[in-house]
């Protein structure tokens, strides 16, 4: 219920989301061309009706308008934007789907319409939609920008992307952005729960808020405050499933030493944790060591075999430490279960390098650049 | 019991003496050891591997060998002793005398200065700065081509909001790592900084590992102890070499893991040559080495890498194409200088650094730079 008062809350500012988006979306909007007197009453009456917020009427209008001319950018835009205020998500949606076949890279567009994906279920679409929406500039202001990487969160979190999930929500700590519900679904998403916030006891509550304080105050970089917190969650939660795969996560980057020391605590825990044998091989081949990745990344295929990630570390400790053929047959297989794992891109890309096969090479890094998108990234040190 | 005594008494002397002769042997082979040691230049350093490999002496003198330079050798400082340049409300000066610099920067109220200790590369300099235990990236640096100041590259969009930042961008653990990992030898150990055993620039050792011990054995052993020898890194496949040299250089993997797009990446050349359509992991005549030979300066005349791209395209001749069986076809416009249009020379937006594109292509008019 929490979770769905922070969605209903965003959600009322979607109206301005969607407003704010218009500011982009209108300049390219070619004026209503037609020169039947019919559909410049339609069009007139339509407007007329959206202004006075006669949402079924102006439905209905914008319905007839773009019967009669299905070219009218901006009618499937009205009718796409006046669907998803009346909840017909879609409807919406496949009005969104006419006006971006007119409009290709209208992002606000794009984005409202991973929204409208959302609510009717479709992640994999959604999740899409979002980010490309991110990448033509959707969330050029803050409350848009907020509402898109919650929905990006919340999809991914859906999709089972856990760790994804945890990278959309450190926006919301990097911003300062908190609340009770968002603290909640962190832990959630954290501590790999496949659940929603209204579906957890309250037993159960305060082992995700506490994994939630802790790795909020680590992605907002309040690290002491938040070694502080990870301990009284160990102490007080000794037995709680991928809290120490947690904290090694959030520690990887900055310490990957200490980060080691978690996963193999959460071994002890679980010691059928596929996470964190995962992690301890992809820590493995981060310091060039594919022979001490090897056995971790066995366990983990052994463990979760429908797993890429653990298809595409057993087949990069392979690959790295000589067996190249089989170590390519498992990064393959990694590229079955996800095709859009970037790793998985890169990895095949050197495996296909050191065999001299120069054009399934070729192909994978063109693939590796494709999903890297054109986004810029600031590039730190000379 | 007398016999048993006896036997003991023998035994027991027979031990002594055996342990003698091993702390003899021991002493001789010190003596041996030591005298070696003594013969030994520097362990690992350009001398001592030249004895052997005469071609590599002048490696300390190269960019790589001062990839880092301690206080006292910067001849770039010691020939502009006070540089100045302001950057919004802070004004940065570097001052040497005596072979000792220091970084200032100032607000007009208060002021920071720190000793400049370690000078990171050979053209451009930037210098990593400690304080207070903390490691910063020095917010300007010193450029060549304008002979000045001016911000550090890739710190263009940082905006100091005190005077501390003011200095530059703290480091985390793992950067200062990276940071002299790769521009001094033996300054990372055990996966720990190590500045004790810090060794300036890119020597022998920091990519031929298990130097020191081949020059141990060549010492004791007179010479030709080919089996103590580093592995050849020459044996690297040319994606293994690429992945190797992009440990510093940046890995094709690293630049699309990290988003790294657009011309600020035309400085990371692994990342740039393996995007070329005519890379080959496999294939020897186009690796980082087949251009460059990392102990010697970089050749910068562009008609000696003619040959290089001949290696695998065809020859032209005023009159034509050559026809040439087994290779890639050749340039239908020049003939010598092939790097100068495939491999174009771009400059960073900062405007103070040009670096050769090594994503070898065939370049339109007008095109955006690629990836």
């Amino acid at each position: 219920m929490a979770s769905a008062n922070c969605r209903n809350h965003l959600k009322c500012s979607h109206l301005r989301f969607v407003l704010a988006g218009l500011i982009v979306v209108l300049p390219g909007v070619a004026s209503a061309q037609s020169n039947s007197v019919a559909f410049s009453d339609l069009v007139s009456k339509a407007a007329a009706a959206r202004i006075e917020n006669d949402l079924p009427r102006a439905i209905q209008l914008y319905s007839q308008a773009v019967q009669m001319n299905p070219n009218w950018k901006e009618g499937w835009w009205y009718l796409g934007l006046l669907q998803y205020q009346t909840n017909a998500y879609s409807v919406s949606r496949d009005a969104l789907t006419r006006y971006i076949a007119l409009v290709p890279d209208a992002g606000p567009a794009i984005a409202l319409r991973g929204l409208c994906e959302f609510e009717t279920g479709e992640y994999g679409s959604s999740l899409q939609d979002i980010e490309r929406g991110l990448s033509l500039g959707a969330a050029s202001q803050l409350r848009n920008e907020q509402i898109l990487r919650y929905h990006e969160a919340l999809v991914l979190a859906r999709l089972g992307k856990f760790q994804d999930a945890l990278r959309a929500y450190a926006w919301f700590a990097r911003k300062g952005i908190t609340s009770a519900e968002l603290i909640e679904e962190i832990g959630l998403v954290g501590l790999r729960t496949p659940k929603l916030p209204e579906q957890v006891d309250d037993k159960g509550k305060s082992l995700f808020v506490a994994a939630g304080n802790a790795a909020y105050q680590y992605m907002a970089r309040q690290e002491s405050e938040a070694r502080a917190s990870f301990q009284k969650l160990f102490r007080e939660f000794p037995a709680a499933s991928n809290a120490h795969l947690l904290y090694g996560y959030l520690l990887f980057e900055q310490h990957p030493e200490e980060a080691i020391g978690e996963f193999k605590r959460e071994l002890e825990v679980t010691p059928s944790n596929a996470g964190a044998n995962v992690m301890l091989a992809w820590a493995c081949l981060m310091q060039n060591d594919p022979s001490a990745a090897l056995p971790y990344a066995k366990r983990a295929e052994q463990e979760e075999p429908l797993l890429p990630v653990a298809q595409l570390v057993l087949g990069r400790s392979l690959v790295e430490s000589g067996d190249v053929k089989i170590g390519t047959h498992y990064l393959e297989k990694a590229g079955q279960l996800d095709p859009e794992n970037l790793e998985v891109h890169i990895a095949l890309a050197r495996a296909y390098s050191e065999t001299g096969r120069k054009e399934d090479a070729w192909r994978e890094r063109m693939e590796s650049l494709r999903l890297t998108g054109t986004a810029t990234a600031p590039m730190g040190n000379p | 019991m007398s016999a048993w005594k006896a036997s003991a008494s023998q035994a027991l002397r027979r031990r002594q003496w055996e342990i003698l002769s091993v702390v003899a042997a021991l002493s001789s082979m010190w003596i041996v050891f030591t005298s070696a040691l003594g013969k030994m230049p520097q362990q690992g350093s350009a001398s001592g591997c030249a004895r052997c490999h005469p071609a590599q002496e002048a490696e300390p003198l190269t960019p790589m060998g001062r990839a880092l330079e301690l206080p006292g050798t910067n001849a770039t400082l010691s020939s502009h002793p006070n540089l100045t340049f302001h950057k919004a409300a802070y004004t940065y000066t570097v001052e040497t005398h005596q072979g000792k610099s220091t970084y200032s920067v100032t607000d007009g109220a208060h002021s920071i200065t720190v000793p400049i200790s370690w000078t990171f590369g050979e053209g451009a300099q930037t210098w990593i700065l400690e304080r207070d235990g903390h490691f910063y990236e020095s917010l300007v640096s010193y450029y060549p081509s304008v002979e000045r100041l001016d911000i550090t590259t890739g710190d263009e969009g940082l905006t100091p909001e005190t005077l501390e930042e003011a200095i530059g961008r703290r480091l985390s653990e793992v950067e200062v790592k990276a940071c002299f990992g790769c521009h001094a030898t033996n300054a990372v150990i055990n996966s720990e900084l190590s500045l004790r055993t810090l060794k300036p620039g890119v020597r022998c050792e920091h990519c031929h590992t298990g130097v020191e011990s081949h020059l141990i054995s060549e010492a004791l052993s007179g010479g030709g102890d080919l089996e103590s020898a580093p592995p050849a890194l020459g044996r690297l496949s040319s994606e293994g070499i690429s992945n190797f040299c992009g440990q510093c250089h940046r890995t094709w993997d690293l630049v699309v893991r990290s988003g790294w797009r657009g011309v600020s990446n035309v400085r990371f050349q692994p990342y740039r040559l393996a995007n070329s359509r005519c890379f080959d992991g496999t294939d020897h005549r186009i690796s980082c080495v087949a251009c460059h030979d990392p102990p010697q300066t970089v050749v910068r005349d562009e008609v000696s890498y003619d040959v290089k791209c001949l290696a695998c395209h065809a020859a032209s001749s005023s009159n034509g194409l050559v026809a040439s069986p087994g290779k890639e076809e050749g340039c239908p416009v020049a003939k010598s200088k092939c790097v100068s249009c495939h491999m174009p020379r771009v400059r960073l937006p900062n405007g103070l650094m040009t670096f050769y594109d090594h994503h070898i292509r065939i370049v339109k008019p007008g095109e955006s730079y690629p990836y």
